[in-house]
């Protein structure tokens, strides 16, 4: 009996020691240190890629939120209604919840921050460009919408339409061009937050770091042991990423490391390896507007010659995890608009020069354009050359840094022949992956190096936009993309995992795939990450 | 009267050769450049995988260390890096040389000019020499890289650039000195023409330094080129440069230390032993350049 007493008294003790800290006195701060590539855009009008999606769902709130498998849950907005022509939209606006600086977020800052959006004509404001015909907020927690034609992906779009403070951007602008507004806040947004979101700017460069802390206002619950502080360091090399992880003075790093590292990191003991799925596709864009690829034979010459399995093996990272998996056509499995039925492209060496024979031209010779910042991408270009090689095409590899790249991409003839691109998806809808990449009004982007301009795939991809039955819309995504593979404007070598390292005392939110959030920067949300910062301790971080 | 000629000029050559030889940096740095130069004039014959040289992949064998078949171990798309070492070296000798046969003559015929017609040709080419050298010789390079597409021609051209103006200085303060001296004065009296004075009178008694301060100039060269390319300026892949070796196998330190760790080596032996040559060189002429 007595020594149960004693193991008790231990026990209370222990109990006492791990969380003594929290009982008594301030706490040590809990630190979450990551790291991605610059530059940093944090003005929810402007932000588009990976680390602007990050800081995106961390400073600021969105009406809708997406939830896991892609569905679209309230957020900001408690509920919604549309009217039966599926043009007029009314959100609810929930009450009670805080900006950064105390004041309350009411309908007036949604009609605001589209607005705003709007007028900038940046970042994802072409989603509602030409789309919104209005928006109109009436007292406090009701905001209008009307669109000009019904807009099937509308509500998907919300997730990118960050909500800022109206009173503080107002207060804070300078002159420019749009009159009453000045510059809408475009300097001051670039520099700071103004936004209602789980953590607020602390420091902000955009080259270098970025500082995010905990909003102790916010409307929802943090996880027991979220991080107080996250530091977003930027453009960091990559040996020095791998060297500040095995000393434990980084916690997380991004996805752009080559697979070796990756590798090694799996290897050392208390780091572990995580994936993101069912976000991104690798796409290696066909020109079909250039010689030789325009011919329609030398594109199937070139799916049917290309080496998938080699693909798989030298994403392979070890026996446990791979950087991605076979892909069947441009939306990656889990994304909404999936298409199961589409075929697992194969190698097929006989089949691809039986189809090279048809080809117009005898002479094949080729452009591979690869992006420079990406080294993985010049293995997959040289991997390439060497299939060609094998069934008589002869590529030639180009290394393209990323800004003239989009500079190329602007013209169909000065567009490399094949171009690998990874893309994904930035709001829950198949439209995400198939209009901004093959719908004729998007050419001469990077998105749309295909240069595809097919009426009937535009008429398809319209038809799918306007239509407002979810259902409907599905099926008709389904034979666009049928359509579009037809036509061969890509081929796609596989599904991206985006692969990232991260110290086992962390617990990133998207290590279970039931909660996948198959949208850019959504599982970044570090109100839901766990430090346990006590096992840090014990593992020797710093 | 030739036979006569000759032997006194063959014992100069056995009293220098003397002289170098005394010195074991100097005959070190002939060595290793030799060695070099060799390796690369035979390179297709002489490295285990010569097709490894250009586009090439084996993906089975990618990264694998030192050792085995592989002396220098593989990169990380499968190719043997002691055999791009060597073909690296060739680019690495071709820029220097086609660096120098370009900067060399426009220096030196500039100085020539500059030193012997005073006045205002001395004031333009020294004044437009003064305005080159004031800029970092990389920042000058770079800034006609960012205009030019990358390649081997352009950095050559880049390099060549920047190069001349230091042979122009030389030989201007040489031929300052030279103009005066007796034997000179005694060919304008005679009524030697200009050229004849330039080229059989003063640029022989220019010819020691100059060579030595190619052959320093050579590993300098070597060097800006590789950094060049080690910033993604110079030759581009799949042709193997030094720099582009460092530059893309810095990624993968620790971890596959031999990928960047061999080309990086590479360039310290190369330019260490033009270096000594140099050295030794100046040495024996007794040159300041």
């Amino acid at each position: 009996m007595k020594r149960l007493a004693v193991m008790a008294m231990a026990l209370v003790m222990l109990v006492l020691v791990i969380h003594g800290p929290s009982a008594g006195g301030p706490r040590e701060p809990i630190v979450l240190r990551i790291d991605e590539v610059a530059v940093a855009e944090i003005d929810p009008a402007k932000s588009t890629d990976f680390v602007d999606s990050i800081l995106f769902y961390n400073l600021y709130d969105t009406l809708v939120a997406a939830a896991p498998g892609g569905k679209l849950v309230p957020s900001l907005a408690e509920s919604w209604t549309v009217s039966p022509d599926g043009l007029a939209y009314a959100f609810k606006i929930r009450r009670g919840m805080k900006f950064h600086d105390g004041t309350e977020l009411t309908a007036a800052d949604v009609e605001f921050s589209l607005q705003r959006m709007m007028a900038l004509k940046q970042g994802f404001s072409y989603l509602y460009d030409g789309w919104v015909s209005a928006v109109k907020a009436s007292g406090p927690s009701t905001v209008a919408i009307t669109l000009t034609r019904p807009y099937g992906p509308f509500l998907a779009t919300l997730v990118r339409l960050g909500v800022v403070n109206r009173a503080l951007v107002l207060k804070n602008k300078k002159d420019g061009k749009f009159g009453e507004f000045g510059d809408y806040g475009d300097a001051f947004l670039s520099t700071t937050d103004a936004g209602s979101g789980p953590y607020r700017i602390k420091a902000h460069n955009p080259q270098q770091l970025s500082v995010i802390e905990k909003f102790p206002g916010y409307w929802q619950v943090f996880a027991v042991n979220a991080p107080d502080e996250v530091r977003v360091l930027l453009s960091v090399e990559a040996a020095t990423i791998r060297t500040l992880m095995v000393r434990r003075e980084h916690d997380v790093t991004s996805q752009w490391l080559p697979t070796e590292i990756y590798r090694a990191l799996g290897d050392t003991p208390g780091i572990a390896l995580a994936t993101e799925r069912g976000q991104s596709n690798l796409f290696l864009k066909i020109n079909t507007k250039r010689a030789p690829t325009d011919d329609l034979n030398v594109r199937r010459a070139m799916v049917l010659g290309f080496d998938y399995a080699a693909v798989l093996r030298l994403i392979q990272i070890n026996d446990r995890v791979a950087a991605g998996k076979t892909a069947r056509g441009p939306i990656p499995e889990g994304f909404p608009g999936f298409d199961p039925t589409l075929p697992v492209p194969k190698r097929d060496v006989a089949a691809a020069k039986a189809a090279l024979a048809q080809a117009k031209s005898k002479n094949v010779e080729l452009e591979f354009g690869w992006v420079a910042e990406v080294p993985l991408e010049e293995k997959i270009a040289l991997l390439f050359q060497q299939n060609m090689a094998d069934i008589g095409v002869n590529v030639k590899v180009v290394k393209v840094p990323w800004a003239l790249m989009t500079e190329k991409a602007t013209k169909p003839d000065t567009t490399p022949n094949i171009v690998p691109i990874f893309f994904a998806g930035t709001y829950p809808d198949p439209d995400s992956f198939l209009y901004s990449t093959y719908h004729g009004s998007a050419a001469g982007s990077w998105t749309s190096m295909e240069w595809l301009q097919s009426k009937d795939v535009d008429g398809l991809l319209d038809r799918a936009r306007t239509t407002a039955n979810p259902d409907q819309r599905l099926s008709l995504y389904k034979q666009a993309q049928k359509m579009i593979v037809d036509q061969v404007p890509d081929i796609y070598p596989y599904e991206q995992f985006a692969v990232f390292a991260y110290q086992e005392y962390v617990t990133p939110a998207f290590v279970d795939p039931a909660k996948a959030i198959p949208v850019q920067g959504a599982h970044w949300n570090f109100r839901l990450w766990q430090v346990d910062m006590a096992k840090k301790k014990a593992m020797g971080g710093k | 009267m030739s036979v006569v000629a000759a032997a006194p000029a063959r014992e100069n050559l056995r009293r220098t050769w003397y002289a170098f030889s005394r010195n074991g940096g100097s005959l070190f740095g002939l060595g290793i450049v030799v060695v070099v130069v060799l390796l690369t004039a035979f390179a297709p014959w002489v490295t285990p995988f010569p097709r490894h040289a250009r586009a090439f992949t084996d993906f089975e064998h990618a990264s694998l260390p030192p050792g085995g078949s592989h002396l220098f171990g593989t990169d990380t798309i499968g190719r043997d890096i002691l055999t791009r070492v060597v073909f690296g070296y060739r680019f690495s000798l071709l820029l220097g040389l086609v660096v120098l046969s370009a900067a060399v003559p426009t220096g030196v015929v500039l100085g020539l000019l500059a030193g012997y017609y005073r006045g205002w040709p001395e004031t333009v080419i020294m004044r437009v020499t003064d305005i080159f050298l004031s800029i970092p010789p990389l920042a000058l390079a770079l800034a006609i890289m960012a205009v030019l597409e990358p390649n081997l021609q352009n950095a050559m051209l880049a390099v060549s650039v920047m190069w001349w103006p230091w042979y122009t200085r030389l030989v201007y303060g040489l031929v300052s000195s030279l103009r005066n001296e007796g034997y000179v004065q005694a060919a304008q009296i005679v009524g030697a023409s200009p050229a004849h004075i330039l080229l059989r009178e003063i640029l022989p008694n220019c010819l020691p330094a100059i060579l030595t301060k190619m052959t320093l100039d050579m590993a300098f060269v070597i060097l800006i080129g590789s950094s060049l390319s080690f910033l993604g300026l110079g030759v581009q892949p799949p042709d193997p440069d030094l720099g582009t070796m460092v530059a893309d196998g810095a990624k993968y330190m620790p971890d596959l230390w031999w990928v960047p760790v061999f080309p990086g080596l590479a360039i310290l032996v190369i330019v260490l032993g033009f270096n000594l040559l140099g050295d030794g060189l100046r040495d024996i002429f007794g040159v300041e350049v």
